[in-house]
């Protein structure tokens, strides 16, 4: 199980990294929107650890986030530990079908935009001042189930996988 | 199902985190850009600029493929509106020279010296925020530049944010479309001063509050010189409005610059706020304009 944390830890590493540097305005964002890849692989990834390290990595993701973003810390590690609880609470249903994924990932990324909006709004961020964000919240919805429909059958794969090594071992 | 005792667990751990993220929040808002969490970030970048920069310089021609051809439809529009533009810019020109020799006549009237030319540092955004909602680019130039928190960072076109976190080689610019960020601001067709805030959209709004004139639709806004070295070109004002009687003027303002195609940009070293309110000396002018520091 160690093991598949340090995966998926080093999972949303490289998807921060790639994050800040392929999506976002000067960078690929069609409609004024881009997909949070992070959140993602959150969801992909914590589907297959146990709750407590599952939200660890939840609460990582959001924290790099906050470090590598223009955002006070911690507010992203909020958006993030929820994402990585909720999944948890409905990752059995992820069995019945890439639909269910699909309505899962776009619910939980409207959730998480919604939750930093709101947060970050509390603590004085004006992301509301934006007449735009709406769309914000939204729009990476959508750019997010097309981002899983690649990221979390290979999460899917590879989790399973190191899983059967070590049964097997 | 999970085993009840694990649930427990892991909703303890589930408030725990939350708790720790909300007072992780509440320290770094009341921080204020200094304390632990600038701490945390220096280190981060210290440890992720280099790979950030790699993966930059890997996803440049892929992001550049993409937006070309997310561009090509548009390219047809952007054509004729130039072709518009450099006819409005030959007539202009004209005006210019014009005034041009008018300006040299007074300086050498009233005997002013030209503005010295700001210290500069140049350098390359190498990566974005993580996420729609962050207004802001890295750049690859630190305090080992020079770089300070709240110099002002431009381009060709004009002014694009200001520095807000520094780390060794690299800095953080808070963009002119954040909301966070206000920029004092000139009208040089009225000579008014106002208050240009970003929305986070691609427009920012302009207030001014004792605005006795109008502005108007096309009125060209720089900086006036409080936070930002004076005379740096901010945008166009948008939308043709006056101010009623006890209240502020409010309208919408086109930024100079197009925030998603900067790459290189200037980050001016060589001037503070305090210059604007120091008095000139004959022997060494204060850098910056000398015609504002009069006011």
């Amino acid at each position: 199980m160690n093991r598949n944390v340090g995966f998926a830890l080093g999972l949303v590493i490289v998807a921060v990294i790639l994050q800040s540097a392929l999506f976002g305005e000067g960078r690929i964002q069609p409609f004024d929107a881009s997909p949070n890849l992070v959140l993602v692989v959150v969801v992909a990834t914590v589907r297959y650890l146990e709750p407590e390290p599952a939200l660890l990595v939840g609460f990582t993701a959001g924290l790099l986030m906050d470090l590598l973003g223009g955002s006070p810390l911690g507010l992203w590690a909020m958006a993030m530990t929820v994402v990585a609880f909720l999944t948890l609470r409905v990752r059995d249903r992820a069995d019945d079908g890439p639909f269910t994924v699909a309505v899962g990932v776009f619910a939980l990324s409207v959730a998480a935009h919604t939750l930093f909006g709101v947060l970050g709004t509390l603590f004085g961020q004006r992301f509301f001042a934006d007449p735009g964000v709406l769309r914000l919240m939204i729009v990476p919805g959508l750019y997010n189930v097309v981002l899983a429909a690649g990221v979390v059958p290979l999460a899917t794969r590879v989790m399973r996988a190191r899983d059967a090594r070590r049964w097997v071992a | 199902m999970l085993p009840s005792r694990r649930f427990e667990r892991s909703t303890g751990l589930f408030v725990l985190l939350l708790v720790t993220s909300f007072l992780v929040t509440t320290f770094d808002v009341r921080a204020d850009g200094a304390g632990v969490g600038d701490t945390l970030r220096e280190g981060a970048q210290a440890l992720f600029a280099p790979v950030q920069r790699l993966a930059d310089s890997l996803t440049r021609p892929i992001v550049g493929f993409i937006d070309g051809v997310s561009n090509i439809a548009g390219l047809r529009e952007e054509n004729d509106r130039l072709a518009e533009r450099v006819r409005g810019l030959e007539q202009e020109q004209a005006e210019v020279l014009s005034l041009q020799t008018q300006l040299d006549e007074l300086r050498k009237i009233n005997d002013l010296a030209p503005p010295d030319e700001l210290d500069a540092v140049t350098a390359r955004i190498f990566s974005n925020g993580v996420s729609d909602l962050d207004h802001i680019r890295w750049i690859d130039r630190g305090t080992d530049d020079g770089i300070l928190v709240g110099q002002a960072v431009i381009d060709e076109a004009g002014l694009i944010g200001r520095v807000d976190f520094v780390a060794d080689d690299s800095a953080r610019i808070r963009l002119v479309s954040d909301p966070r960020l206000g920029v004092g601001v000139r009208d040089l067709a009225t000579n008014e001063v106002g208050w240009v805030e970003g929305q986070g959209g691609d427009f920012l709004t302009l207030k001014m509050f004792n605005a006795v004139e109008p502005v108007h639709e096309g009125d060209l806004l720089v900086t006036d010189g409080t936070r930002f070295p004076p005379g740096i070109t901010v945008g166009t004002v948008r939308e043709t409005a006056s101010a009623e009687v006890g209240f502020q003027l409010i309208s919408s303002v086109v930024p100079a610059v197009n925030l998603s195609e900067a790459d290189f940009v200037k980050v001016i070293v060589g001037w503070s706020p305090l210059d604007a309110t120091q008095p000139v000396d004959e022997e060494q002018p204060a850098r910056g304009n000398p015609l504002i520091i009069e006011q």
